[in-house]
C-alpha cells in the first residue's frame, strides 16, 4: 500500500466527482430497496440520480483532470495493452481511471442513462404508479418497459459488482488502495500528472443544469 | 484524442441501444391468446390475462385523464365503467386448475385457492374500490375521481402483494 517511495500527494478526485459516486452508491441502493413497497420514494431517488448523471456527464467535458472523458477514455489498442499488464503484482499508477476502469464507468452510465429513461415510462402491475412520462406511453408499452427496467437493473448489478471486485483485486493483488483516494480525494503517485481546477461557475452551472432537468423530468415536462 | 473519443462513445452508444432493443424483444409482453384447442382451464388462464389487461389499461386511462387540467369527462367515464364491469366477473375468472398448471406464464399463486375465503375477500375490496370509483365518475366530479384513485390502486395492489407471483418470461 506504500506505492510510491518517492511519491508525490495528488489532488486526484474532485469534490463534486466523489460526491457524486457515493451518493450513486447510497441511492442506487435506497432505490433497489424502494422498489418493492415505496415507489414514491423510488420515483424520487430516481429524479435525484437523474441529477446526479446528468452533472457527471457534464462534469466529464467541463470539469478538470481526473473528471474529464477526454483524460481517461481510451481506444481498444490502450485498453488491450492495459489488460496485459494487468497480472502484473506492480502496483497500478495511472492517475485517474485506467484504461479497462473508464471502459466500466462508459458501460455504468449507459445502464444507468438506459435505467433512468425507462424508468421515466415504466408503468407498476396495477397500473397505478408510473414514471412521470407513463401518459405518454400504452399501458402495455409501459409495462414492457418496467420489464426492460428490471433487466437493465441486473446488468447495473453484474457491473456494480464487477466494479467492487476490480476494487479488491488492485487491493490484494496489486497493493494498490483505490479506495480512500475516492473518500479524501488524495493519491500518491510516482509523478504529478498536473491536474488543473475547473473555474467555480463551471460547478455553479452545472448544478443548476442538473437540477433543472430533473425537475422538469419529474414533473413530466408539464409546465 | 477527442476524434477517438467520439469514436469509442458512439460505439458505446450503438451498443446500448442494441441491447435495449434485444432486451425488449425478448419480453413479448403482449401474449395473445393461443389458437387452436385449449383446455377449459388453459382458456379461463389465458383469458384472465387479457382481461387484467384490459383493466390496467382502463384504469391507466383514467388516471392519465385526471392528471390533465382539462379531463375528458366521457372518456374517464367509459373507462370506469369498464372496470366495473370487470371488476364484477373478477372473482370468475379464477377457476379450480387454471394456475400454471393450465398455463406456465401464469402469474396466480396456488394461496388463491387453497386460502379462498381471503381471496374473495380481497377481490371484493377490490371491487368496492373500483365502485366508488364508478360512482364517482358518473357523478361527474373529476376531483372525486382523482381522490378515488389511490384507494382503488391500494386495492389492487393488496390483492396482488399476496395471491400474485412475479413471473418473468
Amino acid at each position: 500500500m506504500s506505492d510510491a517511495q518517492s511519491g508525490v500527494k495528488v489532488r486526484l478526485w474532485d469534490g463534486p466527482v466523489r460526491i457524486v459516486h457515493w451518493l450513486l452508491v447510497a441511492l442506487i441502493g435506497f432505490s433497489w430497496w424502494a422498489s418493492d413497497d415505496h415507489l414514491d420514494w423510488h420515483q424520487w431517488s430516481g429524479y435525484t440520480i437523474i441529477a446526479l448523471v446528468v452533472f457527471r456527464i457534464f462534469w466529464g467535458f467541463a470539469g478538470a483532470g481526473a473528471a474529464r472523458f477526454s483524460s481517461f477514455v481510451r481506444g481498444p489498442r490502450a485498453t488491450l495493452g492495459y489488460l496485459k499488464t494487468l497480472g502484473s503484482r506492480a502496483p497500478s499508477t495511472t492517475p485517474g481511471h485506467n484504461p479497462l476502469g473508464a471502459l466500466s464507468i462508459l458501460v455504468l452510465l449507459l445502464l444507468l442513462m438506459a435505467q433512468l429513461g425507462t424508468g421515466l415510462f415504466a408503468v407498476d402491475v396495477d397500473a397505478y404508479q408510473g414514471g412521470p412520462l407513463s401518459d405518454r406511453v400504452s399501458f402495455e408499452l409501459g409495462r414492457q418497459l418496467a420489464d426492460i427496467h428490471d433487466l437493465i437493473f441486473h446488468a447495473l448489478q453484474a457491473v456494480v459488482g464487477l466494479h467492487v471486485a476490480a476494487v479488491l483485486f488492485y487491493l490484494v493483488w496489486k497493493r494498490t488502495n483505490l479506495i480512500s483516494p475516492m473518500i479524501t480525494g488524495q493519491r500518491e503517485l510516482p509523478g504529478d500528472p498536473g491536474f488543473g481546477r475547473a473555474p467555480w461557475w463551471r460547478l455553479v452551472f452545472g448544478i443548476v443544469l442538473a437540477t433543472v432537468i430533473a425537475l422538469a423530468l419529474s414533473k413530466g415536462l408539464r409546465f | 484524442m477527442t476524434k477517438l473519443m467520439s469514436k469509442s462513445a458512439t460505439l458505446a452508444f450503438a451498443l446500448g441501444i442494441g441491447a435495449v432493443i434485444a432486451a425488449g424483444g425478448a419480453f413479448a409482453h403482449n401474449d395473445p391468446m393461443p389458437k387452436g384447442k385449449m383446455t377449459p382451464a388453459a382458456h379461463a388462464a389465458h383469458m384472465r390475462h387479457e382481461n387484467f389487461e384490459s383493466l390496467g389499461k382502463a384504469f391507466k386511462a383514467v388516471i392519465d385523464e385526471t392528471k390533465k387540467s382539462d379531463p375528458d369527462k366521457a372518456l374517464v367515464q367509459k373507462s370506469t365503467r369498464t372496470m366495473a364491469t370487470l371488476a364484477t366477473g373478477l372473482p370468475t375468472w379464477f377457476p379450480r386448475g387454471s394456475g400454471v398448471e393450465a398455463r406456465p406464464k401464469s402469474e396466480a399463486k396456488a394461496n388463491i385457492w387453497t386460502d379462498a375465503a381471503g381471496f374473495s375477500a380481497a377481490a371484493s375490496a377490490a371491487q368496492v374500490q373500483v365502485s366508488k370509483l364508478n360512482q364517482a365518475a358518473l357523478s361527474g366530479d373529476m376531483g372525486a375521481v382523482r381522490a378515488q384513485i389511490r384507494a382503488t390502486g391500494g386495492s389492487c395492489k393488496g390483492c396482488h402483494d399476496k395471491y400474485r407471483q412475479e413471473k418473468k418470461d
